[in-house]
């Protein structure tokens, strides 16, 4: 915990966490200073001038708050005249070539420039002027779409290629009102993060071909999630909508702030990853080739449950889900394999936020001690005659074939969230709520405990992993239950999970693979 | 100014003669980064082809070891690197504050009908060329014209006509 300093701002003392500077120190006791150039992640740049105050100490008349660190007994200066002036002065300067789109643009309804505009400008234009013109709709590379006269040329992006990913492909040029974004030509964006700059960007300038003109960001419903697409566990904001006489579906994928896991960014895969979430999703129970209820095909599997099935469940289950698949493996007296090499994809990782394992909960199959080696996996298939798998696809990204054959010859329930070649050729095919749909926990590569709760909630809600289990015969699956079951599990586990997530222990991280 | 941001690509590779290879290797030793050799790098090619187009700027870049974009960046910032062919006489308007109510509009106006030119362009008989430019410092005797590198201060119409008439 860093120091804490007193200090006045208009005059009333608050106070802050020394060592920040004035926009960051504020914001935690909830003031703002608006700003278009600052980021905590991308440093203070100074350029947009947006965040001038005063400070009553006999330095100049007016500071940019970015660059001012908190001081003891600093008097604040935002709500004065003279403030008030230069803050819609500035306003002024950024509107002047503004297209003012707002009704076509997508950022409206979460743009800094409108909220600006309603704090502290609200005149109308005094140009009479034609507005300086610039390109629209300039494809950038890696899905960005720029719109150069919506700029405000706060450089986020520009700093952001060149600071963060080291990249540089965008850059700042020209002066004066002709001054715009652009790539060098035959250099666009070519790096894994880029459509941060969207994020980024506080106006409506970098928007996402993806997302573009999907949907108004109004009708979002903004639910906290964690990244499935690979075992970094990126906290993100999953945005999604039911639009009338239609179903839930998700939209996007934004990061969320979380400095122990991924800061404020995330990949640009892992944010296209929602497409998965919405198609290609297995949404019928089968049972030998034909279409039938949930509860048929369960009552069918459980049949079929037995001391010679093999049971093999996914590093992408939550430790929940886990450990009710675990508790109906001790229960039939089978064993359980997490076996799922192909999720593995060697030399892929950067070092950064994404990892060569693209599953999200591989060191919670550790944590339960549930075997995932490859030389038990295939003991344990040679002494089975069925397979049930729990959303573990072995052929995901076309390996496993070396067990294809033999799987041909067995009895395969497969318990997924998507359709994939193990589905299809399963003899019973039961379908589940994939993670936006259902809550759970998992661990990520670097030993933190994050919880993420349900989002989305389809017209047709699919039973969750957990329930399926306890269908089948799991003892463990009340909330309660897997509660206590965890706590055994993880004994820095105490109370809930908090928000930024739990590290565990160097003890308990001990038992999880690097 | 104008938009400057649209730079010429030739189709042919882009490389320092010997005289300018030695010259950079020269400068570099000088500066504590090798971003600092944007600007110098820049004026050598402008001294060896006369203008600077595409490939150049990929090439600085690279010789430099810094982004495309950042050359870029210098190159279209400062209105004394030319980003398209000049003709033999190129003529620079300021039309920063002091210039510009002192009445360079005047001057850019005549210069428009005179020549059939606007600023950014090039005749086609290639004896002139127009550029509107930022301050060149000579606020106390705006406006200023600057033909091929020289300073006019003070101008106004009738002194630039007979400017024009010495000029081949």
């Amino acid at each position: 915990m860093a120091e804490m300093i007193k200090l006045f701002v208009n005059g009333v003392e608050v106070e802050v966490e020394s060592g920040k500077n004035l926009i960051d120190a504020l914001k935690v006791v909830g003031i703002e200073i608006p700003h278009f150039c600052y980021h905590p992640a991308l440093g203070a740049d100074g350029n947009c001038r947006m965040c001038l105050v005063g400070i009553e100490d006999g330095r100049p008349p007016l500071v940019p708050a970015c660059k001012t660190p908190v001081a003891p007994g600093m008097k604040v200066q935002l709500d004065t005249g003279k403030i008030k002036k230069i803050q819609q002065d500035m306003m002024e300067f950024q509107l002047i070539n503004h297209p003012i789109d707002c009704p076509v643009c997508d950022q409206a309804g979460e743009c800094t420039l409108q909220d600006y505009y309603m704090t502290y400008d609200a005149q109308d234009s005094r140009m009479t002027v034609p507005v300086v013109s610039k390109g629209k709709k300039m494809d950038f590379g890696c899905g960005v779409v720029h719109d150069q006269e919506r700029c405000v040329l706060c450089a986020r992006c520009v700093r952001f290629t060149r600071l963060i990913t080291k990249t540089g492909e965008l850059g700042i040029v020209n002066r004066s009102d002709e001054a715009r974004v652009t790539t060098f030509p035959g250099r666009p964006l070519n790096n894994r993060y880029a459509l941060n700059v969207v994020d980024l960007c506080p106006v409506g300038a970098m928007t996402s071909q993806d997302f573009r003109f999907k949907q108004r960001a109004w009708f979002l419903t903004r639910d906290k999630g964690i990244c499935h697409g690979c075992s970094k566990g990126c906290n993100i904001f999953i945005d999604h909508n039911r639009e009338k006489y239609k179903d839930d579906i998700i939209y996007r994928f934004r990061p969320r702030l979380n400095e122990q896991v991924n800061g404020y960014f995330i990949c640009d895969e892992g944010r296209l990853s929602y497409h998965a979430e919405n198609e290609g999703r297995l949404l019928a129970a089968r049972v030998d080739g034909k279409d039938c209820s949930v509860d048929h095909a369960v009552q069918a599997a459980r049949k079929a449950l037995g001391p010679k099935i093999l049971m093999l469940v996914s590093p992408e289950c939550s430790i929940e889900e886990m450990i009710a698949i675990k508790a109906l493996a001790d229960a039939v007296g089978t064993k359980l394999s997490g076996y799922s090499d192909g999720y593995i994809k060697a030399g892929d990782g950067d070092g950064w936020l994404i990892q060569d394992d693209k599953s999200a909960n591989r060191a919670g199959l550790a944590k339960l001690g549930i075997d995932a080696t490859k030389e038990t996996f295939n003991g344990a298939l040679n002494s089975s005659d069925a397979v049930i798998s729990f959303n573990n696809d072995l052929f995901i990204h076309d390996t496993g074939s070396e067990f294809r054959q033999k799987l041909e010859k067995m009895k395969v329930i497969a318990v997924s969230t998507h359709n994939n070649t193990l589905t299809q050729n399963a003899a019973i095919a039961i379908p589940v709520a994939s993670y936006s749909e259902s809550s759970g926990s998992v661990i990520n590569k670097d030993g933190i405990l994050q919880h993420f709760g349900r989002a989305v909630q389809k017209n047709t809600p699919l039973a969750d992993m957990t329930q399926i289990a306890g269908m089948l015969g799991s003892p463990i699956v009340t909330e309660s239950d897997i509660a206590s079951e965890m706590k055994k599990v993880l004994p820095s586990l105490t109370e809930v999970i908090p928000e930024g997530g739990l590290k565990l222990t160097e003890s308990e991280a001990a038992h999880v693979p690097a | 100014m104008s938009d400057r941001s649209k730079l010429i690509v030739t189709g042919k590779p882009f490389r320092f003669d010997q005289e300018r290879d030695a010259e950079f290797e020269r400068l570099v030793k000088r500066y504590p980064t090798r971003e600092s050799m944007i600007l110098p790098a820049l004026w050598l090619t402008q001294e060896q082809e006369g203008w600077i187009s595409a490939e150049a700027i990929a090439y600085i870049a690279d010789r430099i070891g810094t982004f495309a974009s950042q050359v870029f960046e210098c190159a279209t910032f400062y209105t004394m690197y030319n980003l398209h062919p000049m003709g033999r006489n190129h003529i620079c308007i300021c039309r920063t504050l002091s210039c510009w109510l002192r009445g360079k509009q005047e001057i850019v106006d005549y210069l428009k009908n005179e020549l059939g030119l606007k600023p950014g362009e090039i005749g086609a008989d290639g004896k002139f060329s127009l550029e509107e430019v930022e301050c060149l410092g000579h606020c106390g005797t705006a406006p200023v014209v600057q033909v091929n590198g020289e300073f006019h201060e003070s101008m106004d119409v009738d002194k630039l006509k007979s400017l024009l008439a010495t000029l081949k």
